[in-house]
């Protein structure tokens, strides 16, 4: 098998956007265990996907998020409440036939006693079954909530192992001496991260501004909340920029920034 | 315990629901409250099959992706869904149409679809019916009287063009 070939025949786009039929699947998957370099060349293009995708991302409609919030913890409350609202059934047998010969009673009562046993039984096992899947609901969200984590930290560590990432530290001014933020610069897309360090939170009708000094302009590049503290921030794209500055804005932001108001201000090496 | 868990569930909404839903929107495009209904039923799935994502497969994200997109489909694919379009009388040329004319191209101007106007018209065509409509390359063939054949080597080259222009 010639794997760049492969890697080039778009089976890659086909199997991440669900295209690849169930044989081309399973081939992939074995293929994807000895080549490293298929599982890079996947992943390149489920990053390129995924950025795509947020890029395009569209506000989602209001209120679906609560009534998804409302069903996961009604699914979860439900459980214990099944368990109970279903009692084993026990059906006993009617005494008709008074008078019929030993062996008939015997095999009647034997039947009784083997369905209590079984309903006892299937009782168990239900109940058993249901603790199971509580039980690993709770270690599936654990890990949901790991995964989450998991992949901010990579990438936050992507963009800073960047050799083309300029580092720029942004000190507190005078008003705000504590605030500190760095920007992740790079240099070759122009992408503009931020991480907040230190940025005491504000009322909720503020919010921080982030401007690039541009040959004395400033340029806006967007607005963050300081509950956002140690995560990294994509911020808009920027070509130059001889400073960076943080500033304490209206929610949403303002077209230019209330200079009195800057928390934090870093200089880049073009300020040189 | 649980409560931790579904504010990190809350986080996973606010990263992807605005992503998600730009892709539903892309193959449901003129029912909005189906929609949203859609991305809610997604949500709920995630919650319930994120035991069976498999890191090793793809990203977190790939996989929730594939989770909207089939549901999308599975509803433009419902037997309500097509008595509604009915009902409001359009033309529900996707089934009889045998040649390129008769198939009403719905590239609006967002997401993925952005990126399909880029290509040329013969293989934005399959990627539209493969992609957003779900028609499988057998059925894909059929319609536009095309060997099997071509329809899998010409969405194999669209989706390398799609490649470049994602990077």
């Amino acid at each position: 098998m010639n794997i760049k070939e492969y890697i080039g025949s778009g089976i890659i786009e086909a199997y991440v956007l669900g295209l690849a039929s169930e044989s081309e699947k399973a081939e992939f998957e074995q293929l994807c265990t000895q080549y490293p370099e298929l599982v890079a060349a996947r992943r390149d293009f489920e990053e390129g996907l995924e950025k795509h995708a947020s890029e395009q991302a569209m506000q989602p409609p209001m209120g679906v998020k609560v009534k998804v919030l409302e069903a996961i913890s009604d699914a979860t409350r439900d459980v214990p409440e099944s368990v109970s609202s279903n009692p084993p059934k026990i059906i006993t047998m009617a005494n008709e036939k008074r008078g019929s010969s030993g062996l008939l009673r015997f095999v009647a009562a034997a039947s009784v006693i083997l369905l209590v046993v079984l309903a006892w039984f299937t009782y168990q096992s239900h109940k058993q079954n249901e603790d199971l899947k509580s039980s690993n609901a709770a270690l599936h969200d654990e890990l949901n909530s790991t995964q989450k984590t998991l992949e901010a930290i990579v990438n936050e560590t992507n963009v800073l192992k960047n050799p083309n990432t300029t580092v720029v530290n942004m000190v507190g001014t005078k008003v705000a001496p504590k605030s500190s933020a760095n920007v992740y610069w790079d240099s070759t897309n122009n992408n503009v991260f931020l991480v907040v360090k230190n940025m005491p939170q504000l009322p909720s009708d503020k919010q921080y501004q982030l401007w690039a000094l541009i040959d004395g302009k400033p340029t806006d590049l967007g607005v963050f909340d300081s509950r956002n503290d140690k995560v990294i921030l994509q911020m808009k794209d920027t070509k130059k920029a001889q400073a960076f500055a943080i500033t304490i804005e209206k929610a949403g932001g303002n077209p230019t920034p209330t200079l009195d108001s800057m928390q934090s201000l870093g200089k880049t090496m073009q300020s040189q | 315990m649980k409560r931790r868990d579904n504010q990190a569930f809350s986080t996973l909404y606010d990263n992807y629901a605005g992503a998600l839903y730009s892709i539903i929107k892309q193959i449901i495009t003129d029912n909005a409250e189906l929609a949203s209904d859609v991305l809610q039923e997604v949500f709920i799935n995630i919650y319930r099959k994120i035991d069976t994502y498999d890191q090793t497969k793809g990203r977190l994200f790939t996989w929730m992706l594939n989770i909207a997109r089939n549901a999308s489909i599975d509803t433009l694919r419902s037997k309500s869904y097509q008595n509604a379009q009915k009902n409001q009388e359009l033309p529900d040329n996707v089934y009889k149409g045998t040649a390129d004319q008769s198939i009403q191209l719905n590239v609006d101007n967002i997401g993925l679809k952005k990126v399909l106007e880029k290509l040329r018209p013969e293989h934005r065509v399959l990627v539209e019916l493969a992609y957003f409509k779900g028609f499988t390359h057998e059925e894909i063939a059929e319609m536009m009287s095309v060997p099997l054949g071509t329809v899998k080597t010409r969405i194999r080259n669209a989706l390398l063009q799609l490649r470049e222009y994602l990077q």
